[in-house]
Parts: C-alpha cells; sequence; structure tokens
C-alpha cells in the first residue's frame, strides 16, 4: 500500500507515540462517538480504530486493554468503571452506512496529471468510477449500506445509503460532464449536506470523499448569487460541526496535486483521516483501506458519566499488550451531550429562595383575598346586552329619578339598540317608601315578567331592549 | 366573583407555580452530577415541578370558591398528586422518547430538536392532566376529571412544548427556565379554563345579598344549592336555606332546576315552581332556560350561559 496516512497530531485528537526499538508503530483513532442514546439508556457508543504504520487494522486488542475517561471540561477527567460492551471488528458485524461523495467539478474531465483531454479512458473521473465500482464489489458484508453523492456547483444525489450496490453502480453513469455554470466547487457545503442522507440510519456512520481541488465557491468566484445558496459561503467549520453533531466521520482522498487546504482538518476533527491518490490503482488501495479500518473497528459501550456539560469528552487509552505489546496510546474526542433541561446556572445563591418566598407569600395573600361586595349606594349593573352597547357599566342611583333609554340625554344610554325608545325607562326613588320603583314607557321586563311600574326589590333583574341590568340596593 | 376574576385567580396561581418551581429546578439541574442517570434525574425534576404546581393549583377551587377549609387539603392533594404525576409523565415522556428514538431518529439533531421537546411536552402533558384532575377527584365529578384531563393535558402540551423549545432558542439566556415554567403553569391555567367554559352548561350569578356579583361556573351534571359549604354551589350567608335547597341536573342535555325542600318555595321568574299541586312531595322541577332568574328563600340567582 503506497498511500500516505497523514492523520494529524495537531489537535487533540491522535496522539500516538513512536516506539522506538520495534519496528511498528500503532495509530490510535476514536472514529465516531454514538451518543444519540444517551437520555434513553445512558449510553455511549465509540468506534476505536487501532492500525499500524501501514494503516491495517490491528485486531487482536482485548477489553482489558483499552481504558476510557470521560470528561465535563477537557481537563478533569473521570476513569469509567466497567465497559458495557466490547465488540472487535464492530464494522463487520454491525454493518457501516457508507456515503461516496465525489467531486465531479471541471477538473475530473482533466487528464491525471491536469490536462485537458477528449479521451474518456484518460479522464479522471474514469478513474474515480472503475475505483468506486472496485470499492463497491469489495462491500461483500450484506448489513453494510451505501450511497452516491455528487458536487460541483450544485449538491446531487444519486442513490440515497441502501443495500443495494448494483443501485449505486448504476448511478455513477448518471454523473455527467458539468457545464462552465456548474463547474464550481462546493464542497464544504456539500460535505454539510451530505450528513442528511443518514437521517434515519444508526451505527456506524462515514462519508468517503473524493476531491480533486479545492472549495471553489460559486458566488465568491462568479460574482453572482448561488441559485440555492444566495450569497451565503458555507465555512469548513460547518461541516465539521454537523458530522460532530451527527456522529459521522469523513475519510477525505485527495485526487490529484491541488489539495483543499482544510480537507485534513475537516477529516481528522471528525474522526477520519486523509489519503492521497494519484491514480486508479491507489484510489482503489486507498477506498479498501478505509473499507478495512472501519470495518475493523473497535465497538466500546459505557455508561455516561451524569456532570452537565455542552460538550462532554471521552478519552481512549490502549495498553496492548501480547503480540502487538508496546506503549500506552491515547485518543481524546468530544461529543454533543444532551442536556435534559439545560445547563445548571454557574453557581447557586440563597437569593434563588426569593421567588419561591414570594410566590408562598402571594399564595397566602391570594387565600386571604375577600373579594367580597362592600356596602354601596344603590345601582344599577349591566350584566351584558344582547344588541347595542350601553354608555356604564354601574350607574349609582341617587334620589332624583333615573333615565334609561336610547337617547344621549338618557342618565344609562343603550346605543344601538332599535327596541330601545330615547326614554324607555325611568327608576324613581319614594323618599317615604325608601324605595326604588321602575316605571316604563316601552316593553320592559322584571325577572322576566312584562311589567308598567313594579317597586324593585334587591336582585331584580330588569330587561330593557335586551339589555340585562341588576338592581342593587347597595346592601350586602 | 364573577368567572373573569375566577380565572384571572387561576391563571395568577399558574404564574405563582411557575415562579415557585424554578428554585427547585435550578437545585435539581445544578445538582445534576449528584443523580445516578439521566432516568433518575428526570423523574426527580418532573416531580419537583409536579410538586409546586400541583400544591398551587390545588389551592385555586379553595380560593375561588372562597371555601377556607378547602385550601390547605387542596394544597397536600395537589402537591402529592404533582408529584406522581410529574415523575410518572417524565417516565412515560422517556418512553415516548424511546419509541420516537427507535423508530425515525438516528439523528443527533432531530433527536435534540424534535424528539427531545415532543416527548418532554408528553411528560410535560402528562403532569398536566394530573395537576387538573385533582379538583375533579376532590368533587368526585366526571365532567370536572373530563376538564382537567383535556385542560392539563392541553396546557401541558403546549406549555412544555414552548418550555422546551425556547431553551433551544435562547440557550444563554439565563432565566429561559423560569420564563418556561411560568409559561407552563399559565398555559395550564388558561387552557384548564378555557376547557372549563366550554364543558359549562351555564353560570349561576349571585344576584343579591353578602355573595353579590358570585358567579359559579355549571359543569358538573348534578350540581347542588344550599347554605351547606359542601354543594357546589354554597351560599352559608343566606340562613333562611336548607343545608341542601335545590338542585339543577342534566337530563337529556338539558338543565333541570328542582326544589329539595318544599317547606320554602322556589320561584323561577317570581312564579312558583311545581309548589302548591296535591301529592307533589318533591317541590316541583322547571326546566332552565338562559336568563331565568332563581329565587329560593333570600337569595336570588341568574342562570346565564357560560
Amino acid at each position: 500500500m503506497r498511500h500516505k496516512s497523514t492523520a494529524a497530531a495537531a489537535l487533540l485528537l491522535v496522539a500516538s507515540l513512536a516506539w522506538p526499538a520495534v519496528s511498528f508503530a500503532l495509530n490510535l483513532r476514536l472514529s465516531q462517538i454514538d451518543a444519540s442514546r444517551l437520555l434513553l439508556s445512558q449510553r455511549v457508543r465509540l468506534y476505536v480504530s487501532v492500525t499500524d504504520d501501514l494503516g491495517r487494522p490491528v485486531e487482536d486488542l482485548r477489553a482489558e486493554d483499552f481504558r476510557v475517561f470521560e470528561s465535563p471540561d477537557g481537563e478533569r477527567f473521570t476513569r469509567i468503571p466497567r465497559l458495557e460492551q466490547f465488540r472487535p471488528s464492530a464494522g463487520i458485524a454491525e454493518g457501516v452506512s457508507f456515503l461516496l461523495v465525489l467531486d465531479n467539478s471541471g477538473s475530473m474531465y482533466d487528464t491525471l496529471a491536469g490536462n485537458p483531454t477528449e479521451d474518456p479512458q484518460a479522464m479522471r473521473m474514469t478513474h474515480a468510477r472503475d475505483a468506486v465500482r472496485s470499492f463497491l464489489s469489495s462491500m461483500t458484508d450484506p448489513k453494510d449500506t451505501v450511497g452516491l453523492v455528487s458536487y460541483n456547483t450544485y449538491y446531487r444525489l444519486h442513490a440515497a445509503p441502501s443495500k443495494d450496490r448494483a443501485l449505486v453502480s448504476a448511478a455513477l453513469e448518471g454523473i455527467t460532464r458539468p457545464s462552465r455554470e456548474e463547474a464550481y466547487t462546493e464542497l464544504y457545503h456539500s460535505l454539510s449536506r451530505a450528513v442528511r442522507e443518514f437521517e434515519g440510519l444508526a451505527g456506524r456512520k462515514a462519508i468517503v470523499i473524493l476531491s480533486d481541488g479545492e472549495n471553489y465557491p460559486y458566488s465568491e468566484h462568479s460574482g453572482r448569487p448561488h441559485p440555492e445558496l444566495g450569497e451565503r459561503v458555507v465555512e469548513h467549520t460547518e461541516p465539521i460541526r454537523a458530522c460532530q453533531e451527527e456522529g459521522i466521520t469523513v475519510y477525505a482522498v485527495n485526487f490529484g496535486a491541488v489539495k483543499d487546504p482544510n480537507l485534513e482538518s475537516i477529516a481528522v476533527e471528525t474522526g477520519g483521516t486523509v489519503f492521497d491518490a494519484r491514480d486508479r490503482r491507489e484510489l482503489e488501495s486507498v477506498y479498501r483501506a478505509i473499507h478495512e479500518q472501519v470495518a475493523g473497528e473497535y465497538l466500546l459501550a459505557y455508561r455516561a458519566t451524569m456532570a452537565p456539560a455542552v460538550r462532554k469528552f471521552v478519552r481512549v487509552v490502549v495498553q496492548p499488550a501480547g503480540a502487538a505489546a508496546g506503549p500506552e496510546l491515547s485518543a481524546t474526542r468530544f461529543y454533543f451531550s444532551s442536556t435534559v433541561f439545560g445547563l445548571p446556572l454557574t453557581s447557586l445563591s440563597l437569593l434563588l429562595l426569593i421567588p419561591l418566598l414570594a410566590a408562598a407569600a402571594a399564595l397566602w395573600l391570594l387565600t386571604a383575598l375577600r373579594l367580597e361586595r362592600r356596602k354601596g349606594p344603590a345601582a344599577l349593573e349591566v350584566l351584558h346586552t344582547r344588541v347595542g352597547r350601553a354608555s356604564t357599566r354601574v350607574l349609582p342611583l341617587g334620589t332624583a329619578k333615573t333615565v334609561i333609554g336610547g337617547g344621549r340625554s338618557a342618565d344609562l344610554t343603550i346605543a344601538g339598540a332599535p327596541g330601545v325608545k330615547e326614554q324607555h325607562a325611568t327608576v324613581v326613588y319614594d323618599k317615604s317608601k325608601k324605595a326604588y320603583t321602575v316605571v316604563s314607557s316601552g316593553e320592559v321586563l322584571v325577572n322576566n315578567q312584562p311589567v308598567k311600574t313594579r317597586v324593585l326589590e334587591p336582585g331584580d333583574v330588569i330587561d330593557v331592549g335586551g339589555a340585562t341590568i341588576v338592581f342593587d340596593d347597595g346592601e350586602v | 366573583m364573577s368567572t373573569l376574576v375566577r380565572r384571572l385567580i387561576i391563571l395568577c396561581l399558574g404564574v405563582l407555580a411557575g415562579v415557585a418551581a424554578w428554585p427547585l429546578a435550578e437545585l435539581i439541574v445544578f445538582n445534576q452530577a449528584a443523580f445516578p442517570s439521566y432516568l433518575v434525574f428526570v423523574a426527580v425534576l418532573g416531580a419537583a415541578v409536579g410538586l409546586l404546581m400541583g400544591a398551587f393549583l390545588g389551592a385555586a377551587e379553595g380560593i375561588t370558591a372562597r371555601i377556607k377549609s378547602r385550601i390547605l387539603p387542596g394544597i397536600l392533594v395537589g402537591a402529592v398528586v404533582g408529584v406522581l404525576g410529574g415523575a410518572i409523565g417524565f417516565l412515560v415522556g422517556q418512553a415516548a422518547l424511546l419509541v420516537i428514538g427507535e423508530l425515525a431518529l438516528q439523528s443527533t439533531r432531530s433527536f435534540q430538536r424534535v424528539g427531545l421537546p415532543v416527548s418532554r411536552a408528553i411528560g410535560w402533558g402528562f403532569l398536566g392532566v394530573f395537576i387538573g384532575m385533582v379538583e375533579g377527584f376532590r368533587a368526585r365529578s366526571g365532567k370536572k376529571i373530563a376538564v382537567g384531563l383535556l385542560g392539563g393535558l392541553l396546557g401541558g402540551l403546549v406549555g412544555g412544548f414552548l418550555l422546551e423549545y425556547l431553551r433551544l432558542l435562547a440557550p444563554g439566556f439565563r432565566l429561559n427556565r423560569l420564563v418556561g415554567l411560568v409559561i407552563l403553569g399559565a398555559a395550564i391555567a388558561v387552557f384548564y379554563g378555557l376547557v372549563e367554559k366550554g364543558l359549562a352548561h351555564g353560570v349561576l350569578r349571585v344576584l343579591n345579598g353578602a355573595l353579590k356579583g358570585k358567579e359559579y361556573l355549571l359543569t358538573q351534571s348534578r350540581v347542588n344549592i344550599g347554605r351547606s359549604r359542601r354543594n357546589e354551589v354554597a351560599l352559608p350567608p343566606y340562613e333562611d336555606l336548607a343545608d341542601r335547597q335545590a338542585q339543577i341536573r342534566i337530563r337529556r342535555g338539558e338543565a333541570v332546576l328542582s326544589n329539595l325542600e318544599p317547606k320554602r318555595p322556589l320561584l323561577v321568574n317570581d312564579r312558583p315552581v311545581g309548589g302548591g299541586k296535591a301529592g307533589d312531595r318533591t317541590g316541583g322541577e322547571h326546566r332552565l332556560k338562559y336568563d331565568d332568574v332563581i329565587r329560593v328563600g333570600s337569595v336570588k340567582l341568574f342562570y346565564r350561559v357560560p
């Protein structure tokens, strides 16, 4: 295998130590953290790739060789006492979902050396298609799923991930040479978009992207807004975040001399690696290596700690023993941890007692509330009007006469009710009897009985042309 | 107290419940790391919020009916039922999450944005159901239980969903849990009021005397009227009434008023009901229409649309 694995040690992701006395050095990668069941079963699943310096998976490690730590801040790590599950070659046992993402920009139709050509056999795309076909034929595990996407100015899904490899093989022919307008390279956007193709798929998920050049956004270089994205330029951090959230690993293949400067960090920060390939043969071996690595990963499941954090850091430490004995290896990555009810306050203060006490005090006040009517003057209270509108809701009654009617001069005006006369009814006070009497000139009901004149009792209900008015003597 | 004031008081209690539940929720969230698992954590959180929501809203009936002896039992029963409702509701929500999660959501993002808020809203809905039904069980009224069930469920679902989404929309906002809990409490109160109104067949308004202006929303299919505080329409200040003087029953969709103590005449619209007929020991019956004026003893009542 001539490919060169360029796993970066720059970030906190991979830290492998050389072992001077032995001819091989192991690589440890935490390629996927699946925390989707965290709140359901407290369980986090880790896919751990251990490879030798040729990129081949090391498959004879035992559960005792692994130690897992978790931290809410990336500094203070807690040892996970026990693994709930340990499974070597998890990719073979469970199957892997691959999404093949092919560059379909204009340069893919040049020769390998980068010269224009009209000979299809010399074009990079032909090499890429052949390599994909050989990748497909090497996928013998019936549990694996595979899908196909191409990108240039546009993102195109040719085959959604499925178990049907023939479908993907046929879809390869659907990738056609782009026009000038289509020949830009929306690399970052397409990677972000590709994440969505995994919706509804469980387990191990990997994007294998073949790139033959830099991210070359349409809106930035054509001077016109992108038909779908508009003026928005997608940064390389966007696919990183999307893949980290969903636990998807990006394996990047640089096909040709021109490399995107951020592709490597996209791969490394999502748990994958970068490969370089110059021709069909190298490309085939790269695809094979990716498949082998993913299939040969260890699955480690453990019960997550409860410390709240947006990001939880996981560290896997391997102490290889036996034939693979060597120095301790360690890899750290993070997952986006679900929070049940948000993150806690930074500190608790006794001031928090105030709302509790205030609410309790308000409750006590409410229980002490007396909502009885006070004694007051005699009054007419309008409960509702079927038609029209009353000028006031409560009208105190004096000793003078009180006119109820439709006219403005009335003391209680029922406006907009055609059945109400200018001066429909009058309430008069009889000093000697100390009683109010209603006298009507139109139709008036008291307690639903028609009356001409009637001495009012407390609580009598007067109906004046559809307005319901209660006589209140003011006593309680 | 008019039905509007009654509804405002319940709303007020819902808001206060949210305010009171907040410090407890903060205390629990702060100590998340001390819990053995998310399941236990979630159940305890639900129970704590349920405790205060139940206690505050449990006081509503006693306060609005102005019967002090009902307030403390209401608070206690509400608190117990709230604890159960919160814990069970959140475990049910968690189970729903399990189903949703297994069926459709393998994606962390959609789990966070859809699965989690939806399942949590289901949990809050259950909490609302339990709290809403407290009064129904106290009154042993199927209709009131139905009111609580529906009102609590809708309030819990809507309030819970808003609460969960608020967290997603404004994750950095320190008071988002407070606002969320207040919305939850208010939503349960509002929906309880709306459903109560929707299921009520009428309102009885006291027209005179000490309880003048007080309104009773009639949701139950059997409403007793009298001096005793056990009645749905309890009128203790009107001393010339019998303990249980009259009754309104729903019969074939109609509200029928009957006099239970024929010694005192029952009048509707100034006309005696059934009284005086030979051999009529029930005191007579009357099919109520809206705007009827009822008079028995010294009290006058107005029957109106809810």
